[in-house]
């Protein structure tokens, strides 16, 4: 009798889940990623939508002032910190072991546990909701405002906030060894340095970065926390601190932040504009060489952001910024001459790839006149920078994620997702975000500053900001479309096959889904290019 | 083969895609049309607000010109490279049944060289340019004919001017607008330096004033200077300025007024404030033993969102502000805090206290609201 208790059917109809939650398999722990990091773009998007709902007219019409700083703070820390950081993790999570033809990554264990702090840090940052106010002093969270003081209006939440974000810095520092190992130590026979895909290039790149970054702005956020509840005096100028020292510290970390979050978007578009071109990506060493230029110059420009400060040695920063724009160029160059004579397949990842070409491409050009310190004094702190780092961070990395989302989606599921959905997704999305984003130039030039809750209605702002609005709101339908066609895909999406989009790397030399441990068998590696190798023959020499 | 029915539903795809972004094109010419927008004008003025105000100090006047040639490059490599995105996808898109291998080119090292050389060339021109430009507008000399010293605290700014050993000899008043006596009066055509603090106590602030093309922070524990010049041709002029660092719940309240009057009106402006500083200010005028009202400030808002006071007699506010270091007090609007107003309480900081005399008002409805922060207020029932 006591046999019958064990019965296979048993054990497994309660380990579907729980399989999930234990797994130590980086598909699973990918997938895992892109579902947490996609709960906190909605949320961080709900909150947008309320910035835009309450600048849409002058007044305070839906929210009190505090409220307001809570929203963009927590707008921007949820998309920072756990959206796009994450979602390029959980990318790089599931990619970057089957292009590398590994069966793993080489820590599984640490894996998850990279992946469950950042559930919990969200849960941190959310529970400000409900003790009393979250963080309100902007995701930059200067001192001292953040020090202990009256009128900054930060309670509870900050020290919420401080922890989350040393919890998922502690998350990013522990990806990044993992990552680094696993390319390392763990490339399939044949895979040299020099053939390994760009998209496992970028992650490479990145995690130098967040390794040799995160943990200087763990001693900021520790020392701010020791600041706030233990009576230290770190950044507070009234108690012998120095409130300029937290912004070297914390930008040191956060420039170099801004290349962990388009670098590998940067990745997922290298791999898709030479599937759907069908031509070898143009320049493949050239492009390495300049993403690790990227890595490299990324570190000796964080003050730019301290320009107007008047504490900085402008014109050695300045300088770096103009000459990060070169490698910068060379990238954009190496993509468009992919496409050049190519035979271009207008699928919905290549849309969105094109979509962050033209798009990146003005988040280059703006960044440009910030470089420029004189002009930099009129528009920092302006609603220009708001549209600076949007066409980046949105037109850049969010428009490469949903590339690489569409692109990989086969792979990870099995299913194709519906291409007309997915185009009128694009369509909607571009539209949106132009309407919200380019009038914030103008808003910037004519001296709206950022983090405003409320604006005179003679400043002459209204009209800019409707549309802004409007934009804001359109880019939430798109996200709609999006939402439906990824659960209407999961459910009845035509079989993907292994190898729908004729692909050029190893993942696609496995089944969609991959087995377990990923290959039971690996073609010969002699290029950046096996499978395409595979199916068209080996080059003669290389 | 099975590459047939792939490229039907690819050309019907892109068929469908092209339908899709013909109509949006109808769509939106068809609504300009119909809502009357001339299409030239619009453009134009959307050209104009891609570029900054134009500047009122020379300094702003130099950094707008920077500006154009910035400007001017930045279009020429945005026509340039959308341009070329924009044609190569046009014209390699994949025809219908055409599965040919395109030649696989990796790579072209004289073009790689040409397109890392030439930008390496703009981006240092544009450097050199901007530095020169930096040197010119971001001075402070010691030989400056006014010094004005702008004194930020949450959430409000202050002005004062200094004699020429760097005493204050007049503190001008904690409001925002020139209208109301507040905000910073300069003379045009002579330059004027600005010195910028904040208490330690208190958080960073920044210094903006659109029009001048520029902005400096206040950092508590730190000490900047900046000079600049109001053009002769701009006296007569106000200009908005406000805090462009988030300072916390009052950021967006943190506003203040230029204005610039011609050197000798602005001699006669000074010369007259400083006498009437100087002069004993007159006793306070002894108020009946009327009603006391109880107002109180914290955290920049009033705890009492409605008082009331008995009509046509002379009464008494007491006003408890209990913000430390921030200045606050009560003025009395009709009808509404935008309304005429009938009576302006003193500015203290606090925390502190004062009594008001406030003259017999009609029975009717009236606003209390704080003049240095217009977001407080409250109504004021007169019976």
């Amino acid at each position: 009798m006591a046999t019958t208790t064990l019965t296979p059917t048993g054990i497994r109809s309660r380990s579907s889940v729980f399989a999930w939650i234990t797994t130590t398999d980086h598909k699973k722990i990918g997938i895992m990623y892109v579902i947490n990091s996609f709960i906190f773009f909605f949320i961080g998007g709900l909150l947008a939508l309320g910035v835009r709902a309450e600048l849409a007219e002058p007044g305070l019409q839906f929210v009190t002032a505090q409220t307001y700083n809570e929203l963009f703070t927590m707008h921007a820390t949820f998309m920072i910190f756990l959206f796009v950081i994450p979602m390029l993790v959980g990318f790089g999570n599931y990619i970057v072991p089957l292009q590398i033809g590994a069966p793993d990554m080489a820590f599984p264990r640490i894996n998850a546990l990279s992946l469950w702090m950042l559930p919990l840090a969200g849960i941190l940052l959310l529970m400000g909701f409900v003790t009393g106010g979250t963080a309100a002093a902007g995701w930059t969270s200067y001192a001292p405002l953040t020090e202990d003081r009256v009128l900054a209006a930060s309670g509870t939440g900050q020290d919420l906030w401080i922890v989350a974000i040393v919890l998922i810095g502690t998350s990013s520092i522990l990806g990044a060894i993992n990552f680094l190992v696993t390319m390392f130590k763990m490339r399939a026979p044949g895979m040299t340095l020099f053939r390994m895909p760009i998209m496992v290039w970028t992650v490479l790149v990145t995690s130098v970065l967040v390794l040799m970054a995160t943990p200087v702005i763990t001693s900021a956020l520790i020392m701010l926390f020791i600041d706030r509840n233990y009576g230290g005096a770190f950044f507070d100028p009234s108690r012998g601190g120095d409130a300029i020292l937290y912004q070297n510290i914390f930008w040191f970390y956060s420039h170099p932040a801004v290349y962990v979050m388009i670098l590998p978007a940067m990745g997922m578009v290298s791999e898709i504009l030479p599937v759907f071109s069908r031509k070898p990506l143009f320049g493949y060493k050239a492009f390495i060489f300049a993403t690790a230029a990227i890595g490299a110059l990324g570190f000796s420009v964080w003050a730019h952001h301290m320009f107007t400060t008047g504490a900085v040695y402008l014109p050695f920063f300045s300088i770096m910024t103009f000459l990060i724009a070169v490698p910068t160029g060379v990238k954009m160059f190496n993509w468009v001459f992919t496409m050049w004579r190519g035979q271009l397949m207008l699928k919905t990842p290549l849309l969105f790839a094109i979509g962050f070409l033209t798009m990146f491409l003005i988040g280059g050009i703006n960044g440009a006149f910030s470089a420029s310190v004189p002009v930099d004094f009129a528009l920092h702190d302006t609603y220009w920078v708001v549209a600076h780092l949007h066409y980046v961070l949105f037109g850049g990395s969010v428009f490469g994620i949903m590339g690489g989302f569409y692109y990989w989606f086969p792979k990870m599921t099995g299913r194709m997702m519906n291409e007309t959905i997915g185009k009128a997704q694009f369509v909607i999305m571009f539209i949106g975000f132009n309407l919200t984003f380019f009038p914030m130039h103008e808003l910037g030039l004519a001296g709206m500053p950022r983090r405003i809750a409320d604006y005179a209605s003679t400043a002459g702002w209204n009209d800019l900001n409707v549309l802004a609005t409007i934009g804001g709101f359109t880019i939430a339908a798109s996200m709609l479309l999006f939402v439906w066609n990824v659960f209407m895909s999961l459910r009845s999406g035509p079989i993907a096959g292994d190898d729908p989009w004729e692909g050029n790397t190893l993942e696609w030399a496995t089944s969609s889904p991959p087995p377990a441990y990923n290959f039971d068998h690996l073609p010969e590696i002699r290029s950046e290019r096996p499978v395409f190798d595979l199916r068209h023959g080996y080059p003669a020499e290389h | 083969m099975s590459s047939s029915p792939r490229s039907r539903s690819s050309s019907r795809s892109t068929a469908l895609f092209a339908l899709a972004v013909g109509a949006a094109i109808i769509g939106l010419s068809l609504l300009l049309l119909y809502s009357g927008i001339n299409v030239a004008d619009e453009g134009r003025r959307v050209l104009d607000g891609l570029y900054p105000p134009i500047a009122v100090t020379s300094e702003g006047a130099q950094i707008r010109d920077l500006y154009t040639i910035i400007f001017l490059i930045a279009v020429a490599i945005f026509i340039v490279v959308e341009g070329l995105i924009i044609w190569t996808v046009i014209r390699y898109r994949r025809k219908p049944g055409d599965d040919s291998l395109p030649p696989q080119t990796h790579g072209n090292n004289i073009a790689e060289l040409v397109w890392t050389v030439v930008p390496t060339v703009l981006v240092i021109f544009m450097f050199v340019v901007s530095w020169q430009t930096l040197n010119a507008v971001d001075t402070s000399s010691a030989t400056a004919q006014t010094k004005i010293r702008a004194v930020a605290g949450q959430f409000q700014w202050q002005f004062e001017y200094l004699a020429a050993d760097g005493t204050t000899v007049l503190y001008t008043e904690l409001l925002p607008l020139v209208s109301q006596g507040g905000g910073m009066v300069v003379p045009a055509g002579r330059t004027v330096q600005l010195q910028l603090y904040v208490p330690p106590n208190d958080v960073i602030h920044a210094f903006y004033v659109p029009q001048f093309l520029f902005k400096r922070d206040v950092v508590p524990g730190r000490q900047t200077a900046f000079d600049f010049t109001v053009n002769e041709s701009d006296a007569g002029q106000t200009f908005r300025g406000q805090c462009a660092e988030l300072c916390g719940t009052g950021h967006s309240i943190m506003l203040f007024e230029v204005k610039a009057l011609t050197a000798p009106e602005f001699d006669v402006w000074l010369d007259d404030k400083v006498a009437k500083a100087n002069a004993t200010p007159a006793p306070p005028p002894s108020g009946g033993v009327g009603e006391i009202v109880d107002i109180s400030a914290l955290g920049v808002k009033f705890e009492q969102t409605e008082v009331s006071a008995k009509a046509d007699a002379p009464f008494q506010i007491a006003f408890a502000n209990n913000d430390p270091g921030t200045p606050h007090n009560v003025a009395i609007h009709k009808d509404s805090p935008t309304g005429e107003e009938v009576f302006q309480g003193e500015v203290f900081n606090g925390v502190a206290e004062k009594t008001y005399d406030v003259p017999a008002l009609p029975a009717g409805a009236y606003a209390f609201v704080c003049t240095v922060h217009p977001t407080m207020t409250g109504t004021l029932k007169v019976q």
